[in-house]
């Protein structure tokens, strides 16, 4: 129920607009969506309104401390996880941090935009004070000497990491089956993964553990487990965001992303770790503004933002939205296909222009990725040699002390994809494999430039059918790698792309999420946002609140 | 002789595999598993070869698909974006981080990092 915002000092007007009009994000959905959803509680479905201002508001009027709400989330947190294990570390010092927050609100300083927002960040993302293990053997108990630049960005706004969540062993999964530590259950049916290989991060938003948090999208690792969590999820323009310490998988592929439970948060959390960094060469300079933004070069998502209340009918009208057609063919779980074509005639409500896009080359997107990836991570993984950080296996020679280290510290599918890596890279292969994957890459960039230059957004689903049940593809290598189909491509590409969810299947105790995937032009991440953010507000009759929280949102 | 390549569909709705076949002109030899692994620097146990071997020759396979496209006349395309020329100044900077740098090193013997010894491969 946010109305005003208090005054933000000078050096935080990238967040909010220098002339501080007052912005309402809660209202009534103003416009119906044609498709029945199934309405999930007896009270109301409003939309959901942004965690982060709300948070912000009720510090700043003194309405509650950063320790309360810091108390309020740890506890959730500490109840669901036995049940949800999605963090492989919670911080010592949270409520510390909340403590000293306070101090500075009593004596009237000026807080940060993510000041008392509880972050979780994924345990590939390196933080200097808490162990960063990439959810692997060989780097257990490990402890970076320096932040992530995304995690240095949260802390210098005050934002406060709260835990290092599970994932699959240096990314390589789409359930956090393949940690080495724990696997991660879905909070919408514990018997069933909550995607991967951000599952950590995805559920641990979905059932509230923490506000907003960081995970990585090599090949869909944001957006796939954000569409089974039920949560937003965000994958940025290659580039946006610096990959100064995220422990690398595939360097010309991985992005960190941001999930949330509403499309503001996951926004406001994006502008945070936005930005060019001299310290990783492959981020960008580039600025894509879209409306009048403030001084700094990256553009204030948060005032594209708009209320639904101030919005006319059609608020949409002119957006050209194209839908993948081979994202609608067969082997797409037949409850996913009817969701997403719910989502459709939301969108032609709030006046899109839709029609059909054919990406030749779709299909081809899939092995090319799982060459290129292999391939990438097996040189990136070639520095865990046990010899200057990480476990260390006992040796005569130095071969095995490479060859043991290596062994007793990687999983299965780690191994597996360094030497499908190796092989793909031996020389007489290159050509036949990783020089046609890049020309596939070529192929794939070049359609999705011509869709969207004919289309100001293409949608899809974000994942072949909702989340499955843990262990049910755990054998089966070419079926697991079939669920990214859906997102690869983007990755190729390098472009923006948002989930959200938009409707329900059948599953699970209340019904499983699906989420629609909008992807966007390079660097388009604010009409993402803008498209996002009016579609979460005007859909009606669906909550995406798991059945594992007992007691409600937090206000 | 012609190597036969596997096209892979999963359908969710059926829960099946459908497999069709094609020969290709094609002679790549299929993975080595032990040799890759020694390539790799990974000891795996014969137990490990026997179990990923199949896998591993599985999505190899699979990856062949890619012999059959037409990319004569495609550039082959290294990452996503087509920015360039971001050089910093050659002016190193000191990390000032280094107890805990060394610190995270498994065997130290100030100021060496100890390794065994080094033997010729065979």
């Amino acid at each position: 129920m946010l109305s005003t915002l208090h005054h933000p000092p000078r050096r935080l007007s990238r967040f909010f607009p220098a002339n501080n009009k007052p912005r309402h994000f809660h209202t009534k959905p103003v416009l119906s969506s044609s498709q029945p959803v199934t309405d999930q509680s007896p009270s109301s479905t409003s939309p959901p309104e942004s965690q982060i201002l709300s948070i912000r508001h009720s510090l700043l009027s003194r309405e509650v401390t950063a320790t309360q709400l810091a108390e309020t989330y740890l506890s959730r947190l500490k109840l669901a996880e036995p049940q949800l294990k999605s963090f492989i570390h919670v911080s010592n010092n949270v409520l510390k941090e909340a403590q000293s927050i306070d101090d500075k609100i009593k004596r009237n300083e000026n807080v940060g935009p993510l000041a008392g927002v509880l972050v979780g960040v994924k345990d590939n993302i390196c933080t200097v004070d808490m162990p960063s293990t990439a959810g692997s053997r060989v780097l257990e108990n490990y402890r970076p000497p320096f932040d992530a630049t995304a995690v240095k960005k949260v802390k210098e706004f005050d934002g406060i990491v709260v835990g290092k969540t599970n994932l699959d062993e240096f990314g390589m999964g789409s359930t956090t089956e393949s940690s080495s530590f724990q696997v991660t259950a879905n909070p919408w049916d514990i018997s069933r993964v909550p995607g991967g290989s951000s599952g950590g991060s995805a559920a641990a938003v979905s059932a509230r553990q923490c506000v907003v948090s960081l995970g990585s999208d090599t090949g869909g690792s944001v957006r796939q487990p954000a569409s089974f969590c039920g949560v937003v999820g965000l994958k940025p323009t290659y580039g946006r965001v610096s990959r100064y310490g995220l422990i690398a998988y595939a360097s010309s592929l991985d992005v960190i992303g941001c999930f949330g439970s509403s499309v503001a948060d996951t926004g406001i959390l994006l502008s945070a770790i936005s930005g060019h960094d001299r310290l990783d060469a492959t981020s960008s300079k580039q600025v894509r503004v879209l409306q009048i933004s403030v001084s700094q070069e990256v553009p204030d998502f948060t005032s594209q933002l708009i209320s639904a209340a101030l919005l006319e009918s059609k608020p949409l009208k002119g957006l050209k939205v194209g839908v993948i057609r081979e994202t609608l063919e067969n082997g797409v779980d037949s409850g996913v296909k009817s969701t997403v074509l719910g989502a459709v005639s939301h969108l032609e409500e709030l006046g899109c222009t839709l029609s059909e896009v054919s990406l030749p080359s779709f299909s081809l997107g899939l092995p090319a990725y799982y060459i290129l990836a292999s391939s990438e991570s097996s040189s990136n993984l070639s520095r865990y040699d046990g010899v200057r950080y990480g476990n260390q296996a006992a040796a005569e020679d130095l071969n095995a002390l490479y060859g043991d280290s290596r062994a007793k510290g990687f999983g299965s599918e780690v191994k597996m994809r360094i030497l499908m890596g190796t092989y793909a890279l031996s020389a007489g292969y290159y050509d036949a494999y990783y020089k046609r994957a890049q020309q596939v890459r070529t192929l794939i960039q070049k359609s999705f430039k011509t869709a969207l230059d004919e289309n100001d957004i293409l949608i899809s689903p974000a994942a072949p059918s909702a989340a499955y049940k843990i262990g049910e593809k755990k054998n089966d290598p070419l079926a697991m790698y079939s669920g990214d189909i859906m997102t690869v491509n983007v990755n190729l590409a390098g472009l923006p792309a948002l989930v959200l969810p938009c409707g329900f299947v059948e599953g699970g105790p209340i019904g499983l999420p699906v989420g629609l995937q909008m992807i966007g032009a390079a660097f388009d991440e604010g009409k993402l946002l803008k498209v996002g953010h009016i579609f979460e507000q005007t859909l009606q009759g669906c909550r995406f609140v798991p059945p594992l929280i007992a007691d409600g949102i937090p206000q | 002789m012609p190597t036969r390549y596997y096209y892979y569909d999963y359908d969710y709705n059926n829960r099946t595999r459908n497999c069709s076949t094609t020969t290709t002109r094609s002679s790549l030899e299929p993975p080595d598993v032990p040799r890759l692994a020694q390539t790799a620097r990974i000891s795996l146990t014969p137990h490990e070869v026997e179990e990923f071997a199949p896998k591993i020759r599985q999505v190899i396979d699979w990856f062949g698909q890619l012999q059959d496209v037409d990319l004569d006349s495609v550039d082959p395309a290294l990452r996503a974006d087509s920015e360039t020329g971001y050089l910093r100044e050659d002016i190193p900077k000191t990390f000032k981080n280094r107890e805990s740098m060394i610190a995270a090193v498994p065997s130290y013997d100030e100021p060496y990092i100890k390794v065994p010894k080094v033997l010729n491969k065979e």
